[in-house]
């Protein structure tokens, strides 16, 4: 294979047909270039999806009360469900392994003011786990903590674009602010990647909202995240679980698709992957077709080669080359062809992608990159093709009886 | 050295079949230079090609150097070819982008002899023949019968037990054509066996022996008395 002389002829047969060989070349690097690309894009896409959904933790469930649609279990259909605080307790308890972070939600809209800014906002009241939840990073100050919780403290974390409206270029943390009159002191300021109308909310404890509004023990929503070492199958288990106790506890009819709902991030995550594994595979075959259009296009330069060189090829037969020794010949060169062109098209590919791609930044596209995998897998398959390319050909020239040459006077 | 013994070998074509060569019975010892001639048609090249094991026959037996030559594999056949046989071609047959040195180490390549042996040994031959000053050139750069001579310095590389030349002065002016003469004589004297193709009268009484061929049978063998090719050189 590192033979000088298998070499300088292969050498020679390229650069006697430069253009030739440049064009046929070129088919297979623009294949590989194209393959390359859509890989990219697709793994873009997915960048993009991931990014859209990041806003959360991709391990959490939601469970929200409905309104029966059967009757079930001595009630009439059409009950509102109403969760309770013991609701949470209770999940807690019934899945100690299960579960890793937990919070209710409480909704609430409130006009705050301060000093001469006002505005209409929502409120979640939390426990301090919904930090984790809902993946909210604090910027400035803190994040409610069980201190807060217990005492029923009048404190609030305020997104970005709230502290913006009301303290304009004031430090807010520390402030009181007044939430439907009532002050509460700011204690933290947030961003959330996700979107910039969660950056209009308001995060403060439970407890005081659910003392504030008439001594109820009222959630809306349980917000919770299962154990991340979950795959998919242990966590729609966990879901089904966890959705069958809850229907149990309210009386609600197992068939009852609307008294309570049991949300998991997790299938809508298959969801996506199953999607984009489908575009891959899109993107996998189209590149595929391509350069199978290339092959055929190596393939015949080599058939025109041989051709050529029918003479020379018996001229060597009847000096004692051997079949193998001319397959080997016109394979190598196959594959060099190939192999070379192909790289050139990676390489054009991944510097575009390296120059453009961190750039990309958009909700569904960002970051189209390709990963060694993907280098290392179009390099086997540029060896491939040149195998497949230069194997008709080598075999038509292995063919060629010596007796034509000499006959070819 | 060789033996052939009632070779027959025919060709179809179409739902014809031709009968070329009707039972050949011939045989050279070593050191012989043997002149095969007939006119087209005759079946020389055909038997050339069956003594170059560039073909097989149909029926007979070949014996070269005491080793049958029979229903070889394409592998074998070059294997063979390589041990036993030189091919000296009219139209010379050297690889056009490839150096004269180099085109004598071809051969050798295909032995597997190592790089630095075969261009040794190459250029040892090319001095034979009187070409080691163009060593480093391309075919291109030499005249035809300077290019014979590389041919026949690469048939001669391998150190072959027989030398077959088709036509070799077929397409060379008449000095050239003794030139070459002069050289296969020469290698000849040396003791080496040479089968010589040819057509025209004067190169083949330059052998040492003349066989006639007509239509597919040898009508006849004579031994002749050799003219020496340096006298017109």
């Amino acid at each position: 294979m590192f033979d000088r002389d298998i070499w300088q002829e292969i050498f020679n047969t390229i650069k006697k047909n430069k253009l030739r060989t440049f064009l046929t070349g070129f088919s297979v690097g623009w294949a590989i270039f194209i393959l390359v690309m859509l890989l990219a894009s697709v793994n873009g896409m997915q960048n993009g999806f991931v990014g859209q959904f990041n806003d959360d933790a991709t391990n959490s469930i939601f469970v929200r009360p409905g309104t029966t649609a059967k009757a079930y279990a001595g009630f009439e259909a059409g009950r509102r469900v109403q969760f309770k605080n013991d609701d949470l307790e209770y999940i807690k308890r019934s899945f100690p392994e299960d579960i890793e972070y937990i919070s209710a939600r409480y909704y609430a809209n409130i006009t705050a003011r301060y000093k001469s800014e006002t505005g209409s906002y929502p409120v979640q009241a939390v426990h301090p786990d919904h930090q984790i939840i809902e993946k909210t990073i604090v910027t400035q100050g803190r994040y409610i903590n069980e201190a807060d919780q217990i005492n029923k403290a009048k404190v609030a974390v305020i997104g970005r674009k709230v502290a913006e409206d009301l303290f304009n270029n004031e430090d807010p943390l520390g402030k009181f602010v007044e939430f439907n009159n009532l002050p509460f002191k700011v204690i933290g300021v947030f961003i959330d990647e996700g979107d910039d109308n969660a950056e209009r909310r308001v995060y403060a404890p439970v407890s005081t909202y659910q003392r504030i509004y008439g001594n109820t023990n009222d959630i809306n929503i349980i917000a919770l995240t299962y154990n991340p070492s979950y795959d998919l199958t242990k966590a729609l288990e966990f879901s089904g679980r966890l959705e069958d106790l809850m229907k149990r506890r309210h009386k609600v009819s197992p068939e009852d698709q609307s008294g309570l709902f049991v949300w998991n991030y997790a299938e809508a995550f298959d969801d996506i992957s199953s999607f984009s594994a489908v575009l891959k595979a899109i993107g996998i075959g189209v590149g595929f077709l391509i350069l199978i259009a290339g092959i055929v296009g190596i393939g015949n330069i080599m058939v025109f080669t041989i051709k050529e060189r029918t003479k020379e090829i018996g001229v060597r037969k009847a000096l004692g080359a051997r079949p193998r020794q001319i397959i080997n010949l016109v394979l190598l060169e196959s594959i060099f062809i190939t192999t070379l062109s192909g790289f050139v098209g990676l390489v054009f590919a991944w510097i575009i992608l390296a120059l453009i791609g961190p750039n990309i930044e958009t909700p569904a596209f960002s970051n189209p990159s390709v990963s060694a995998s993907t280098v290392i897998t179009a390099t086997i398959v540029l060896i491939i093709a040149g195998v497949m390319a230069g194997l008709i050909p080598a075999i038509k020239a292995a063919n060629v009886k010596p007796i034509v040459a000499l006959s070819d006077k | 050295m060789i033996e052939i013994k009632d070779l027959h070998k025919s060709y179809k074509m179409g739902s014809n079949s031709l009968h070329v060569l009707k039972g050949i019975n011939f045989k050279a010892d070593a050191g012989e230079l043997v002149a095969i001639m007939g006119s087209s048609g005759s079946g020389k090249s055909t038997l050339l090609n069956i003594l170059g094991m560039l073909d097989g026959a149909d029926s007979g037996e070949y014996t070269l150097d005491g080793v049958p030559i029979k229903d070889l594999s394409e592998t074998k056949a070059a294997q063979y070819r390589n041990k036993f046989l030189g091919f000296v071609f009219q139209s010379f047959n050297l690889i056009n982008y490839k150096s004269a040195l180099e085109n004598v180490a071809l051969p050798l390549y295909y032995q597997g002899v190592p790089r630095r042996e075969r261009q040794e040994k190459a250029l040892h031959y090319l001095e034979k023949v009187g070409l080691k000053e163009w060593a480093t050139h391309l075919p291109s750069e030499l005249s035809g019968g300077q290019k014979q001579r590389v041919a026949i310095a690469r048939a001669m590389a391998a150190e072959p037990k027989v030398l077959l030349a088709d036509e070799p002065t077929g397409a060379l002016d008449s000095t050239t054509s003794y030139e070459v003469m002069d050289l296969i004589q020469k290698i000849n004297d040396e003791g080496n066996t040479i089968l010589v193709v040819t057509h025209e009268e004067d190169i083949a009484h330059m052998c040492k022996r003349i066989v006639h061929l007509k239509d597919g049978v040898i009508v006849e063998d004579k031994k002749v008395k050799q003219v020496r090719a340096d006298q017109y050189v």
